[in-house]
């Protein structure tokens, strides 16, 4: 059942936490560990073989009595380019902690996403709260060309805001309601955040709270104005919310010719550190009135992380929740019947997970599942026979179906083409703004 | 250096302490499946099988137990498991009367029976000091033998002989078919086709070296003496007939602790039969193969304490991988191309072994068992790995031929990695309505 072969381990010398984990750029990882170190993970070419390399970077400005908290990094919204690495710690100099973010970025061109030129030049804020995840998103911009920020989250019940200042070359704090209005006057400190751009120029954006409270907003990115919002109160603290699209195949109908009607519906997941974990459909239309529970997710701790993914290549996303109970969950969703979630499978670690990503380290297409668990950092790789297999059936139906369509080309081909294309058109508009 | 975690493991209850020696897996009661047999200092014989953490048979011995193995050591076509302890004493058990009484409901004659069996079937007081055993044809006749390795630097082999042909098993007795002295501790004992494809005795000794013990009564045999090989055993020179070999490199300390394994399956069967694989490691780190024709295939320098070593088929494709543990849990896992993968186990080792066992799925699997100090066997049971290195979606495919077929159909330039880079994803993300 479990799709997946463990194709390294890379152990590191002290823990991480739930926001030690983010990707840096289209092939690498970077994770932060408590004692200060930050390491690159990525898949080195060498004779023409593959090696998994786990790099220490020295980022500067980091004082060895630091620990960190939290990294997070992104790539610039074109026009502009560039890795931008933002990491908070806490430097313990014995009477008094003093929280900092450091935010990495090269202009130099050439060495832009050059991670050893960028932790070279940080940028260095000092904090007046204790940090939390630190998250990045992209915002519309009132000229109309977009820009990507950090949202961080400290434990004075606020989320700040840092913005680029293109004249100055440099991060600022900026006031978060003029950008993002659904983040004022929260009720508690947040600890994760999510937020996902939607057709029509709009944005779900969705946080858990320490005290239980999740929030869920609809807001138009043009203005910024909140259409509307939502809370729902749980009982514990919540680990994560994720925001995902899922398609609804309706019930193939013979008489009007088409095999189906794609439906796309956006759904939260919020997990929670003692309740089983819970997913709201339909929230762009239905707020979080429409819940359904993963059953079991809470029979082993509690759930820390969360990613919903086509594992299967099926179409259809799985959601994987990573428990501190050592237990990577994987959930299938049914569209019909009334358990719509179920329990696929589930897999143990040697340690308790802390965080999950699901990217392209290899390089070829296929994307790896890379697990940060308390002593190190896991890559699971898809079964490559099985997949290889995969590829060359569909590569093959593709061909036939290209003869086919050459074939008719002459007669009605057009028609074809115009069914696929905006389907996948709308797909990669809304993957691009969160990604 | 790839390194990986296994996870999938069960743990055995196991109390107390035993040799490094006293472990071994096999099928001690002729069904096909292996179970883990170990014997503790205490002369406690215990046999586990699948994934009850409480063992399967119990069985008490003489003394304390150093060596236990599992072969066909009467020539009688059927598995019999060997416990010899410190004091010289040797056991025989038939395990395979055990798994029948097992199988019958009757709880009355299951009782009877057990307690009937609980002795073996047969003992016999052979030299003692014993250290490490082997059943194995060592003079290439088709009959197992027993080789006996012992802590004063002797090596004994003995053949099962009964007065006459097709009489019961308790009527025969352990023959000493010879006697070796070697200059080094004998760490480990092995069998190892030569270059000529017939079997050779290799045994280890200190410093990376190692030593083949030529078997002198097969010479008798051929040259028609006529007289019964057991008759004048052990009275001739016993430092003769041993061939020494001390293999070149860096070892620090001529007198590091060694170990070695031979056979090492090559893949298919012609090539394995003749000029053998065998592997050997020290406890300072070095771990090299080599073959018969005293060939160094690789070398592979390790800061780890390796006290052993075994061989494993992980890969499924009838290559036998080298397996060598240290004493911090550190394993390795070698390739006949020296390609390693490391698993570190989390605890110290006090015993280890790899093999195939039966322990979840009813069928045999490669294994690994650790014995730690705090009263636990654990066997990670799914250690299978698809290969050695690794590798990416795009090396399989361009394997295949079909691939490149379907590629030049789509007008799409294989040889551009980003252009294939981006079919796969497109292939497997997006074209998923089929």
């Amino acid at each position: 059942m479990f799709p997946f072969v463990e194709d390294s381990f890379s152990r590191f010398p002290s823990q991480s936490n739930i926001y030690g984990l983010c990707q840096a750029g289209e092939q690498q990882l970077l994770t932060a560990t408590l004692k200060g170190k930050v390491v690159c993970f990525r898949y080195q070419e060498l004779q023409l073989k593959g090696r998994p390399v786990a790099k220490e970077v020295q980022f500067t400005y980091i004082p060895v009595d630091a620990e960190i908290v939290s990294i997070d990094a992104f790539t610039k919204s074109p026009p502009n380019r560039g890795l931008v690495v933002g990491i908070t710690f806490i430097k313990d100099s014995g009477d008094k902690a003093t929280p900092f973010l450091n935010i990495y970025c090269d202009y130099e061109p050439g060495s832009e996403f050059n991670l050893d030129s960028i932790a070279q030049s940080c940028l260095n804020l000092e904090l007046q709260f204790t940090p939390f995840q630190l998250y990045h998103t992209e915002v519309q911009c009132e000229d109309g060309s977009s820009e990507t920020v950090f949202l961080l989250s400290g434990h004075d019940q606020r989320i700040h805001l840092y913005k680029e200042n293109a004249s100055l070359h440099q991060f600022e704090e900026q006031p978060v309601e003029r950008l993002f209005p659904e983040l004022q006057r929260l009720p508690s400190n947040v600890l994760w955040l999510d937020m996902l751009g939607i057709a029509g120029n709009r944005r779900i954006s969705a946080f858990g709270c320490q005290n239980g409270c999740v929030g869920l907003a609809l807001v138009n990115q043009t203005g910024p104005e909140v259409l509307q919002s939502w809370r729902v109160q749980f009982d514990s603290p919540i680990s994560t919310v994720l925001l995902f699209p899922l398609r609804c195949q309706t019930e193939p109908s013979h008489a009007s010719g088409e095999t189906s009607v794609e439906m796309k519906g956006y759904n939260l997941l919020v997990t929670s550190t003692i309740e089983m974990a819970v997913v709201y459909r339909d929230v762009h239309e239905f707020g979080l009135s429409r819940s359904t529970c993963l059953s079991e997710s809470d029979q082993w701790d509690a759930v820390v992380c969360a990613l919903v993914i086509d594992l299967d290549f099926d179409g259809q996303k799985e959601v994987l929740l990573g428990t501190y109970g050592q237990e990577l969950l994987c959930y299938k969703f049914h569209p019909v019947g009334s358990r719509e979630f179920q329990l696929l499978w589930r897999r143990s670690f040697k340690s308790p997970l802390l965080s999950i990503i699901y990217l392209d380290l290899t390089g070829d297409g296929l994307k790896e599942l890379a697990v940060l668990t308390l002593k190190g950092l896991h890559i699971l790789q898809h079964s490559l026979a099985c997949t290889a297999d995969l590829v060359l059936e569909r590569l093959s139906q593709r061909v036939s179906a290209l003869r086919a369509g050459s074939e008719l080309e002459s007669a009605q081909a057009p028609d074809i083409e115009e069914r696929d294309d905006p389907a996948k058109d709308e797909e990669c508009a809304a993957h691009s703004p969160s990604e | 250096m790839r390194s990986l975690n296994y996870v999938q493991r069960v743990s055995l209850d196991f109390t107390g302490t035993l040799f490094p020696h006293a472990i071994c897996l096999g099928d001690a009661d002729n069904d096909s499946l292996n179970e883990l047999v170990v014997g503790d200092t205490s002369g406690k014989l215990l046999v586990y099988k699948n994934d009850d953490p409480k063992p399967w048979v119990t069985r008490s011995c003489v003394g304390m137990l150093t060596c236990v193995a599992v072969g066909d050591v009467c020539n009688k076509g059927k598995n019999l498991v060997v416990a010899v302890g410190a004091e010289g004493w040797f056991h025989l058990f038939d395990l395979t009367a055990a798994a029948a009484a097992n199988k019958s409901d009757s709880s009355s004659q299951h009782e009877s029976l057990c307690s009937d069996d609980q002795r073996p079937f047969f003992t016999q007081h052979i030299p003692a000091n014993t250290k490490v055993i082997l059943i194995r044809d060592i003079d290439g006749d088709g009959r197992y033998e027993l080789v006996v390795g012992y802590t004063d630097r002797v090596v004994r082999a003995f053949r099962w002989e009964e007065p006459s042909e097709g009489s019961d098993l308790g009527t025969g007795q352990l023959v000493l078919l010879k006697k070796w002295l070697l200059e080094g501790q004998v760490d480990s004992l092995t069998v190892n086709p030569g270059p000529e494809g017939l079997p050779e005795l290799m045994v280890s000794q200190p410093g990376c070296g190692y030593a083949i013990l030529l078997c002198s009564w097969t010479q008798q045999d051929s040259s028609g003496s006529g007289d019964d090989a057991s008759a004048t055993p052990g009275s001739e020179g016993p430092s003769r007939d041993i061939v020494l070999h001390l293999t070149t490199g860096r070892i620090h300390n001529k007198n590091v602790s060694t170990h070695l394994i031979g056979s090492i399956s090559k893949g298919s069967k012609e090539e394995s039969s003749k000029c053998g694989l065998f592997a050997l490691c020290t406890l300072d780190g070095t771990l090299k193969l080599m073959d018969s024709s005293e060939q160094l295939l690789w070398s592979v320098q390790v800061d780890h304490q390796l006290f052993a070593l075994q061989k494993l088929d992980v890969t499924g494709d009838g290559r036998e991988e080298v397996v060598a543990c240290a004493w911090d849990g550190q394993t390795y896992i070698i390739d006949h191309n020296r390609s390693v993968v490391r698993f570190q186990f989390d605890e110290n080792v006090n015993a280890f072994c790899a093999g195939q066992y039966t322990c979840k799925e009813g069928k045999n699997s490669p294994c690994l068992v650790y014995v730690s100090f705090n009263n636990k066997i654990y066997i990670y049971w799914k250690v299978e790995l698809e290969r050695m290195e690794s590798t990416n979606l795009l090396r399989v495919l361009e394997e295949k031929p079909e691939f490149k077929q379907h590629m030049t159909a789509l007008g799409v330039d294989a040889e551009d990695p980003a252009a294939v880079r981006a079919l796969v994803a497109d292939i497997l993300y997006k074209d998923s309505k089929t």
